[in-house]
């Protein structure tokens, strides 16, 4: 039965890589290699890659100081942080708010096996999400000091009790969740506060740890000292990658038994919790005049209507429309001292702190990507989109709309804060806004783009269309690719040499042709697509 | 009102339609029946624009469904087999949404919704959201939305299924009503006694080709439409 339901569970997280939505059949081998090889380069090669890099910073140093444990520990615990940032808002939608949770329960399968089977979608986000930071920790270790026997099993070890461990956070915050969720009204905006509350905590812990990191390497023997004397599991945990015997079996045991006092919580709530349809006010209906809208404006508000409706597409797609206000005060906050360090690192070229900002407004904006999961998040109410008197370009066109309202809106208030702190003269600040509306634009429409290209109206959960898609993957990815590409440009590849104005004016105005081009592929092929989908 | 000519449609090797041809007039109700499979979901999501068909053509009042969805769209109501509508909106803002794309004005759409939804008994619960409707209030809230605009056509795949004795009672009213105003009906329905009772004609598909149409007299003669129908699709009970 758990076979049964595992796989199951996997076709659908994996659908999309084994089957072809746009010719409707299963994709070739060649086609299903190459994509799961797309992805493989992606999360290796730029997440990986950058936590390979603090590795290389942090093993030799203090494997040196014969500190490897330390180095195990630190890297085990941004993987655990990593991977339970990436999992824990999965776990509530997977595990109680499946679709299929109702037919599955009607069905003669086990809860446990149903329970194990949902899990089965969090692990495996926890898994993505820390192997990119504790394989390359576990494989610069064994190349720069030792791949010992002792070393590989208990590399081995460690990973595997970070991954469960990660699920076991994920599940019990998870079930917490669930069961303040069961007593809430204003569900979708409580949870998102609440989750934005862990987003600032974790970024805030996060950014404490960096500092930490540097602080470490400078004072290592004595915070190994302090570690080993007030935080002696921290120790132990790190001492499992380097093979200790007595530590491999102590945390094992109490990984595997922490999992197990918090599956039986949540095995022994999970009935309740899967099938409450929670609190919910009654409302009587109260006739009043409503004045028409527009099509174009009832398609509009419909789409925000569905994103208001679930904190896990607020949360996964729009979280730039949070952020970039913040950062804007942030900059008239502690412009000076931003501008100094920017100053201070690219002072010796002209335009690289202007550029440097433009380039953080437009990551910031990359965060949103809602237009990439509107399409599939049609799912069967497709036929409403298909059978009403509006024109595909029209439901296109409202996706796209949002996003560039949630998106271009806060980042035009962004951008009034940059010449509180920096002195921009006036064809600076227009190509600079000239660029960032251009981006706001050119991101839209490529994950719209993406949304279409990678739709799925099959989804049993949510979170599919939104987290686990290949265009969610690559609208991320693009964005940071964009802005890569914005500084490369200038900084390496001779920009500089046009001036920050003439360089800014010409990627404006080549992002503006590729806008131009997605428009014309949206406007034709798109929308072909989306009638056949 | 709809005349459907030479429609085929295959999905891969398999002919979900083939050759199939019908002509609804102003004024009727037109039943459509078949086994599971025969073809019916697909020539009725063809007609309202949702299944792209391989050959043939389908016109409402004259205006091709290839070449003018739109406005074909705008003279249609269609009600799915299974009512998924929105369910992160509340039954009145639903009928809102679809009110704005009918273009239907503030004064009609209040005047039908308090008809309608009155007659359903779902006025109260329209501020619900749809999340928390039944199976058969989200039919009945479909039905609302497809009347909401005065549609000349109405397209529904079993639209009985899921609702209570009264408003199947209701619903049968409500389609004479739109053929008495000069309005047509084209349902599916596996409920032959419906059928037989409510439709001035009735066509049989099997297997995507069109077995038997026209009044339900010239199909059934003196015999019921249970034994016809049965006898057409050669089996028995």
């Amino acid at each position: 039965m758990l076979k049964l339901l595992l796989k199951k569970q996997l076709t659908e997280i994996f659908r999309n890589y084994f089957y072809d939505p746009k010719k409707n059949r299963v994709r070739s081998r060649a086609g299903t290699i190459g994509y799961i090889l797309l992805f493989v380069i992606l999360m290796v090669g730029i997440l990986g890659g950058m936590f390979t890099a603090l590795c290389l910073t942090l093993c030799a140093p203090l494997s040196a100081a014969g500190m490897d444990w330390l180095y195990f520990a630190l890297m085990g615990l941004l993987a655990i942080l990593l991977g339970t940032f990436g999992s824990v808002f999965n776990t509530f939608s997977s595990l109680y708010l499946a679709r299929d949770n109702d037919l599955m329960l009607s069905l003669p399968v086990p809860v446990n096996a149903l329970m194990a089977s949902r899990l089965l979608t969090v692990y495996l986000m926890g898994v993505m999400y820390s192997i990119v930071v504790i394989l390359p920790a576990v494989v610069v270790y064994w190349i720069t000091v030792a791949a010992s026997a002792g070393a590989i099993f208990g590399c081995l070890l460690l990973m595997l009790l970070i991954s469960v461990f990660i699920l076991t956070l994920s599940c019990a915050l998870g079930w917490v969740v669930a069961k303040i969720s069961l007593k809430l009204k204003n569900k979708s905006f409580i949870t998102v506060i609440a989750s934005l509350a862990f987003f600032g905590g974790y970024y805030f812990f996060y950014f404490k740890a960096q500092a930490l990191i540097r602080d470490l390497l400078a004072n290592a023997a004595g915070y190994a000292a302090k570690i080993k004397g007030t935080a002696y599991p921290l120790y132990l945990f790190g001492k499992v990658g380097i093979g200790d015997g007595a530590a491999m079996l102590i945390v094992s045991a109490v990984v595997f038994a922490l999992f197990a006092v918090v599956w039986v919580l949540i095995s022994r709530s999970f009935l309740k919790i899967a099938t409450s349809s929670g609190k919910t006010e009654k409302r009587v209906y109260k006739e009043k005049t409503t004045k028409p809208k527009s099509i174009s404006g009832a398609l509009l508000r419909k789409e925000f209507r569905r994103f208001l409706s679930s904190p896990v597409y607020m949360l996964n797609c729009g979280l730039g429309t949070l952020l970039l206000p913040i950062a804007g005060a942030a900059l008239v906050w502690k412009g000076g001292t931003i501008i100094s360090v920017l100053n201070g690192v690219f002072g010796a070229r002209a335009g690289c702190t202007p550029l440097i900002l433009c380039a953080i407004i437009c990551v910031l904006a990359s965060m949103n990507d809602m237009a990439t999961p509107s399409v599939s998040l049609e799912g069967k109410t497709f036929w409403l989109a298909q059978s009403l008197p509006v024109t595909p370009w029209q439901v296109l066109r409202a996706k796209l709309t949002m996003q560039l309202l949630l998106t271009g809106a806060p980042v035009l208030i962004c951008f009034v804060c940059l010449p509180l702190i920096y002195p921009y003269t006036t064809p600076e600040m227009l190509v600079t806004v000239f660029v960032l509306l251009s981006y706001v634009l050119f991101s839209a429409l490529f994950d719209l783009f993406l949304g279409l290209k990678t739709a799925n109206l099959t989804w049993t959960n949510e979170t599919t269309p939104i987290k686990q898609s290949v265009g969610a993957v690559f609208a991320m990815l693009s964005g940071f690719a964009y802005t890569i590409l914005l500084c490369v440009g200038f900084m390496l590849l001779g920009g500089w040499k046009l001036g920050f104005t003439g360089y800014m004016a010409l990627f404006g105005g080549v992002t503006l042709a590729l806008c131009a081009l997605l428009r014309l592929w949206l406007r034709k092929k798109g929308c072909n697509r989306f009638a056949s989908l | 009102m709809l005349k459907i000519e030479h429609l085929t449609k295959t999905y891969g090797e398999k002919k979900a339609v083939d050759d199939l041809n019908l002509h609804i007039a102003p004024g009727e109700i037109y039943g459509f029946i078949g086994h599971n499979g025969a073809g019916k979901t697909t020539t009725l999501r063809s007609v309202v624009g949702i299944a792209q068909f391989d050959r043939g053509e389908i016109l409402i009042n004259g205006k091709s469904v290839k070449t003018e969805p739109l406005a074909c769209k705008r003279e249609i109501a269609y009600i799915p087999d299974n009512p998924d509508l929105y369910d992160y909106m509340t039954g009145i803002k639903y009928l809102n949404f679809i009110a704005d794309v009918f273009r239907v004005s503030a004064a009609d759409r209040q005047t039908r919704i308090r008809k309608y939804a009155g007659l359903f008994e779902l006025t109260a619960d329209l501020a619900q959201p749809i999340a928390a409707y039944s199976h058969g209030m989200k039919q009945k809230l479909a039905i609302i939305s497809a009347w909401l605009h005065q549609p000349k056509l109405i397209i529904m795949d079993e639209p009985f299924v899921g609702l209570d004795p009264k408003a199947s009672h209701l619903l049968k009213a409500m389609m004479r009503e739109v053929c008495d105003a000069g309005g047509a009906i084209f349902f599916s329905t596996h409920v032959l006694e419906v059928a037989e009772k409510l439709c001035d004609k009735v066509a049989i598909i099997k297997g995507g080709k069109l077995i038997r149409s026209g009044t339900m007299e010239d199909v059934k003669g003196d015999d019921s439409l249970e034994e016809v129908f049965l006898e057409l699709e050669g089996g028995s009970c």
